[in-house]
């Protein structure tokens, strides 16, 4: 099959009077422009640390009941940023009961997305934002203090993975490394070791898929706990297999471990990739016709930002640099990558089913024709639609510390190693035996904090 | 005005447009319409946890815990019934469940029994502290409440949610088990403990409307 690439959106060979009557339907039909490009406002304030704008823009926009989820889910991570956890849940019930509701195949939306486009489907987000709800709500719960509430949300990663893995047992994007990481932190957290144990080996089995599929290695901080746990629950010879794996030891492990407190810095870095649409000419081989479709792909934002570096200082002073936990812009990317398919024969589907049309009313009457054409030009267009307000990364530290109360510093470093940003955050206390939570969002232009 | 249109014409309206304003009335909800029903009854929606289990469980439970012989066995002992209260109640289940809601229905089942007595929880507990201290410079002497008078409570009953779901396509098997215990505070002696287990076949279709 004979694809060409071009940049004109308008499809080129129309001639003049098509070209106006193209614009007069292009202008009735404005509200169907794409989701991604109405975002961009929202982005801009989220970029200059204002989220309370980025809330009251984001509500003020129109939202079609299919884009629903993706309205639940940017106002859970903008009253995340905000600090407003109970309520940012709130939305991710909301954006969750979504998903439960409308993972049915709908008869009337496939129906109408073969002829009209795939954005009149009910969107209820890509398995990597399916599981991020889950994830952010047992943040959420976590910077709450919750502990038992986040363990309910580990409990449904778990499910969620599990469902995800019956629609697609072979791909490793079926699996999600943080989610899993970040359950062993909440059994830990609760002093539940054999199931913690248990999360953090299936995170290492799914760090070590994933690093087949793109640049990401098992985090150092795992690697430690899994030593240090198999140790707790009597795992002798895995414990043994881990360290001569990762050329670590128990004793000196246990050496560095200063305190019985422990913090765990979460940096949120980036804003996720961002759907544009792009046209593509097809020559469909049946009817030896070139035909227009438009597909979706993937346009990462730029972001300067390697990794933070976090200082706490009180009785003694602790300093730890983040590490890569969960590369979501990549994740995004890698599963329209892999739908990309269907998302295709779907669209050549229905520019076929449209030339067809077009041609059959052409043969009735010039004019007909023409405006079926002019139809099918305005209402082909990508399904644009992603969780925007999605982090492009989260990196973790984790500082093992004495209870008390700290003073929290917060530096950015970019890829030459420079101090690009630095802010104080609002003192912690670290109890003994116990993990505290904390995230730091840097949306690309500026930062936003919370705690 | 639609007769008068060329067959044509009539053709994009019929292949173009109607489908248009199809999808535009997909997506248009129906208006709020609301009927109310007896709280006892039934309503399973989405085969989470609900009231329905909240109310059934606690009561069951209750009511099989004040048959058992641990109470007759302290009434022997004592002149006066056994004083309750409730501790933690831990949601170790995969879903949000309000657990004041249960803990609220188990309340009342055990103090409407009338064979136990119910002492206030430690939250409770420190309101009404504060408001007696209040009293001891604000109320009159003779309604004044004196400090260091409360009934302490002879049993504490803890508990925990449990949930496994198993699946296998869009059915879903979901078993709930809630167990309770009542341990002893003079002695930490487990004297009673409740078992109580739901399963639902929640089966989803593949397609909708």
């Amino acid at each position: 099959m004979l694809i060409n690439f071009r940049a004109d959106r308008a499809g080129g060979d129309c001639n003049t009077g098509r070209r106006h009557a193209w614009l007069l339907l292009g202008l009735l039909l404005s509200a169907c422009a794409s989701y991604s490009a109405a975002f961009h406002p929202i982005e801009k304030s989220l970029a200059a640390r204002e989220p309370a704008t980025a809330l009251k823009l984001l509500e003020d926009q129109n939202h079609s009941d299919a884009d629903l989820f993706l309205y639940f889910s940017n106002k859970a991570m903008i009253l995340r940023m905000m600090g407003e956890y109970e309520q940012s849940n709130e939305q991710i019930e909301k954006a969750k009961s979504l998903i439960e509701k409308f993972t049915a195949t709908s008869v009337t939306e496939e129906a109408s997305s073969l002829v009209i486009n795939d954005t009149t489907r009910t969107y209820i987000g890509t398995p990597v934002e399916q599981v991020m709800l889950h994830t952010y709500a047992a943040l959420n719960y976590l910077e709450m203090g919750r502990v038992d509430a986040a363990r309910v949300e580990a409990l449904q990663v778990d499910l969620r993975l599990k469902m995800l893995m019956q629609d697609d047992p072979d791909s490793a994007l079926s699996h999600d490394p943080f989610g899993r990481y970040l359950s062993g932190l909440i059994y830990e957290d609760l002093g539940e070791w054999s199931d913690a144990m248990i999360a953090y080996r299936k995170a290492f089995k799914d760090y070590q898929a994933h690093s087949g599929l793109y640049s990401i290695t098992v985090p150092e901080q795992l690697k430690n706990v899994l030593i240090l746990m198999a140790d707790k629950v009597g795992l002798t010879d895995e414990r043994r297999e881990y360290e001569k794996s990762f050329g670590l030891s128990l004793e000196s492990l246990k050496k560095e471990r200063k305190g019985t407190g422990e913090l765990i810095f979460l940096f949120h870095s980036g804003l996720a990739p961002i759907k544009i649409e792009r046209s593509v000419q097809v020559l469909d081989p049946a009817s030896r016709q070139l035909i227009r479709i438009s597909l979706p792909y993937y346009e990462r934002h730029e972001n300067p930002i390697r990794r933070a570096r976090i200082t706490l200082a009180g009785v003694k002073s602790y300093t730890g640099s983040t590490e890569l936990v969960e590369d979501i812009g990549t994740l995004e990317i890698k599963t329209l990558e892999a739908n990309m398919p269907v998302i295709a024969a779907r669209a050549i589907a229905r520019a076929v089913a449209k030339y067809n049309m077009a041609k059959e009313a052409g043969k009735q009457n010039e004019l007909a024709g023409l405006l079926v054409n002019i139809a099918d030009f305005v209402t082909e267009r990508a399904d644009t639609r992603s969780w925007l307000s999605l982090p492009a990364e989260i990196q973790s530290a984790r500082l093992n510390t004495a209870s008390g109360e700290y003073a929290v510093t917060v530096e950015l470093l970019d890829y030459n190693n420079n101090i690009v940003f630095r802010q104080e955050l609002n003192n912690i206390s670290i109890k003994g035996g116990r993990k505290q939570f904390l995230s730091f969002y840097w949306t690309s232009a500026s930062a936003n904090t919370e705690h | 005005m639609f007769k008068s249109m060329t067959p044509a014409r009539r053709g994009i309206l019929l292949s173009v447009f109607i489908p248009m304003l199809m999808a535009g009335l997909l997506t248009t909800g129906c208006g709020t319409k609301v009927s109310r029903i007896d709280v006892n009854e039934i309503k399973d929606l989405s085969g989470a946890w609900n009231d329905t289990d909240s109310r059934l469980v606690s009561e069951e439970m209750i009511n099989d815990m004040l048959e058992r012989p641990w109470i007759r066995t302290y009434s022997r002992q004592s002149s006066r019934p056994p004083t309750v209260i409730v501790g933690t109640i831990r949601n170790l289940s995969s879903e949000h469940i309000n657990l004041n809601t249960f803990v609220g229905d188990i309340e009342r089942a055990m103090i409407n029994s009338g064979r136990v007595t119910f002492v206030a929880s430690s939250q409770e507990r420190q309101e009404i502290r504060g408001e007696r201290k209040d009293q001891d410079i604000n109320a009159r002497e003779d309604t004044r409440k004196a400090m260091g008078r409360e009934l302490g409570a002879d049993f504490m009953l803890k508990g925990s949610i449990n949930t496994i779901i198993d699946m296998e396509g869009r059915t879903q098997v979901r078993y709930y088990q809630v167990d309770l215990t009542l341990i002893s505070l003079t002695d930490n002696r487990k004297v009673w403990l409740g078992q109580k287990k739901i399963k639902k076949l929640v089966k989803n279709s593949r397609l909708r409307y």
